[in-house]
């Protein structure tokens, strides 16, 4: 079960059009695909995927699951809205776990003996088999997947603290004085039995925020349930802000080296993309430690960014150490750096879009939103939020 | 959608002087572009038309074809009703008893049980040996408004090579005559694509059969030119016909101009071909990509100038690639030179091998060849 209504508020204008989850990724993917690929990786070809925060794109994205295999005619890939139900009010995800428990029905169509649940906004690959074989040979009621985080980074984190046998036997949500480095990941596995009864009394209890986190993981572990930490290693990365989404983007830059081998043929990282040919460098082309993808014409010089499909860099521009998402068109002369372009925007001739690092604590990444057109000789600011067409000339 | 045409591609050519690149395929699915085989055209040129029946006809050498066409899914071919229909030479043997089907009329006379099924008024013929980007449904609409028994696509911009190209004569409109394989060019040359109806085609099938004739250009256009109207539809964008491998080098390379690619990819037609998850391709540092077409999923570190790279290709450290082809998973070792060359899948060339071949005559590497 793959929760994906985030709103995603602290992506700000990139999740003004859609869902979390469905932000453009790493070149070619959306957040989604990840934890959907490693599913399928990982031999689970039944997925419900829970939406409610506009959908539309995400639905349609997934569609019949067919560039993950999951275009099964037993399981497959199902979107899960929340829904009306005859005689009682039918409601919007409460919270993560009333999300499940609105669709208990689906889960019980496939009569599992587990559930993993898994949320739709971290980079990541992992095999969910090994944690499963885990939470069966340890007999757990319920087992978490964590990552050791620096004692630092453990304040931000949901901490769990576990015995010499890694047996949970307290969670704190971001404590102030962490016991553990041991960080959830928000990746559970529930003996189906056991979630379904911790879900009904949740879902008794009006009190309840109906929160994974903050209602079931401490109900169970009140009542004695075995929980058990699931240590992983390896790249794992939130991508719930401005910072940590570029920050994981500028990871992908090495070739198959650091951050996530996208190149890995073991374990590759499917997407639904669309019919490009291939991309084109022209006579004047630089490009130097970047990802770049197919449809993309590239002109001008690019260094240290992220090219998603069909984008146009042309000739004299500069991009640094930034991404450009799908039909980005990078105007002769213009400079872009340390910035986020979504979708379809347009940055004009001579324009400069954001700026190196100051050192000052106003600095930040410059982000423009979908379908902007950033004027001839505009000026966008480093941290910049742009949501509205700047005009040309040296405009704020 | 438009669902009165069904298409018949003729997917058996083979020819001998594409050497290396047809050692194990057929000229159907020669990579091209970067990405794609040569059928992914002619396929999207029908699928774009809104073609949902095509029936695909195969001879010899063809298990990399239908490796790659599958059930026809990246296409929007693989259907409950029609769809792609792979049609093998099922119990067909000429009068030797062996060989690849002597025209497309004897082709045709092999699948005449699938003919007769044919759901659509009418059918269109082509080769699956043709890079083109053609405006079928515009063709269809043509053919139907000037009420001719056959529509024939031609270019009056002749790009193929005359030993291997048919020519129209033209008059009033109508083609009155063709010459087959001529020494020189006269007139228009054809683009051997042509639009008639179902009951004519069944009609010139059995005719053909009857009469031991097996060629389409000569048994049909050229003995019955005065029974039948023929029509012209000029198509004047890019065509490739790769014949040979000098051939092949230089129709390929003319995709580094950017108007030529405009005729060939169009937004509005794209080119579909089967989908393999690569991802983006990243550029190391130091790299160098210059004037280059360049497929997902490569790991360019070296440098690469004037060329054509397919997918997943790595360009080691200091490797130096000028006026190549890579296909599909080649790998240069650092410090490799290679100029005019066309590398097949999966070659490999080891750290500070120098190669180099000429435009006239492109140095060619088998498939799976480590130098």
């Amino acid at each position: 079960m793959l929760l994906a209504g985030g709103q995603g508020s602290r992506l700000h204008a990139l999740t003004s059009h859609v869902a979390k989850p469905a932000v453009p990724f790493g070149g070619k993917y959306r957040i989604i695909d990840f934890p959907l690929s490693n599913c399928v990786n990982s031999g689970i070809d039944a997925v419900g995927v829970l939406t409610q925060y506009r959908p539309l794109e995400l639905n349609s994205y997934i569609g019949n699951g067919q560039p993950w295999d999951l275009d099964l005619s037993d399981g497959g890939v199902h979107i899960l809205p929340p829904y009306m139900r005859e005689g009682e009010k039918g409601t919007w995800y409460k919270g993560t776990a009333n999300a499940i428990y609105q669709n208990m029905g689906f889960i019980e169509l496939y009569d599992p003996d587990y559930v993993l649940i898994l949320s739709g906004d971290h980079i990541y690959k992992m095999d969910y088999a090994k944690m499963l074989r885990r939470h069966k040979e340890t007999g757990a009621d319920c087992t978490i997947s964590v990552l050791e985080v620096t004692m630092e980074e453990a304040t931000r984190f949901g901490i769990m603290n576990v015995d010499e046998d890694d047996v949970i036997y307290e969670f704190e949500e971001k404590p102030k004085h962490p016991k553990s480095n041991l960080a959830s990941m928000g990746i559970y596995i529930f003996t189906w039995s056991k979630l379904r009864a911790y879900l009904m009394a949740d879902e008794a209890d009006e009190k309840s925020s109906n929160d994974f986190g903050k209602n079931i993981i401490p109900a169970m572990l009140a009542k004695g349930e075995k929980l058990v930490a699931y240590r992983f290693s390896g790249y794992w990365k939130d991508v719930g802000t401005i910072d940590s989404l570029w920050d994981a983007n500028m990871d992908m830059l090495s070739g198959g080296g650091g951050g996530v081998d996208l190149y890995d043929q073991e374990w590759p990282i499917y997407a639904r993309t669309p019919t490009r040919p291939p991309h084109v460098t022209g006579p004047n082309a630089k490009v130097d430690h970047s990802l770049v993808t197919g449809g993309c014409e590239v002109d001008g010089t690019v260094e240290n960014s992220v090219l998603f499909h069909s984008v146009t860099v042309e000739e004299g521009a500069v991009v640094r150490y930034s991404i450009l998402m799908p039909g980005t068109v990078v105007k002769a002369g213009a400079v872009v750096e340390y910035a986020i372009v979504a979708e379809n925007a347009v940055i004009g001739a001579q324009a400069h879009v954001g700026t190196a690092p100051t050192g000052e604590e106003d600095w930040g990444i410059a982000v423009v939103a979908q379908n902007i057109k950033v004027g001839d000789d505009a000026v966008v600011p480093a941290k910049a939020m742009i949501t509205r067409n700047v005009k040309g000339g040296a405009a704020k | 959608m438009m669902n009165k045409l069904h298409s018949i591609i003729f997917a058996y050519r083979y020819n001998p002087d594409l050497r290396e690149l047809i050692q194990n395929r057929n000229t159907c699915s020669i990579p091209y572009g970067g990405r794609y085989r040569i059928i992914d055209f002619m396929l999207s040129n029908m699928v774009n038309a809104g073609v949902v029946d095509v029936g695909l006809i195969v001879h010899a050498n063809y298990q990399s074809l239908l490796d790659h066409v599958g059930s026809g899914k990246d296409w929007d071919l693989s259907r409950k009703h029609g769809g792609l229909r792979i049609l093998p030479p099922f119990g067909y043997t000429n009068k030797t008893g062996e060989g690849v089907y002597r025209g497309r009329m004897d082709a045709l006379a092999g699948v005449r049980s699938y003919l007769e099924n044919i759901r659509q008024d009418y059918v269109v013929l082509a080769g699956g040996d043709l890079v083109v980007n053609l405006p079928l449904r515009e063709m269809l609409e043509a053919h139907i408004q000037s009420g001719a028994d056959i529509t024939a696509a031609c270019t009056r911009k002749p790009q193929g090579e005359p030993k291997n190209c048919d020519y129209f004569t033209l008059a009033g409109g109508r083609v009155t005559d063709v010459a087959v394989r001529p020494p020189m060019p006269q007139g228009v040359e054809s683009l051997e694509v042509y639009i008639l109806s179902k009951d004519l085609l069944l009609s010139l099938v059995d005719h053909c059969a009857a009469h031991s004739i097996h060629s389409f250009s000569t048994g049909v256009l050229q003995a019955m030119s005065g029974r039948l109207e023929v029509r012209p539809f000029f198509y004047e964008g890019y065509v490739a016909r790769p014949r040979s491998t000098a051939g092949y080098f230089a129709r390929s390379m003319e995709l580094l101009d950017a108007g030529t690619r405009a005729q060939l990819f169009l937004p509005e037609r794209p080119v579909k071909t089967k989908d393999q998850s690569n991802p983006s391709t990243y550029y190391g540092p130091d790299s160098k990509s210059v004037h280059s077409l360049v497929a997902d999923g490569c790991i360019i570190e070296g440098e690469v100038e004037n060329s054509i790279l397919f997918r997943g290709v790595r360009v080691k450290k200091g490797a130096k690639v000028s006026n190549c082809i890579l296909m599909q998973g080649t790998t240069i070792q650092e410090g490799a030179v290679l100029k005019y060359a066309i590398t097949d899948k999966n070659v490999q060339i080891n750290p500070g091998r120098m190669l180099m071949g000429h435009h006239t005559y492109p140095l060619t590497i088998a498939k799976n060849e480590i130098v």
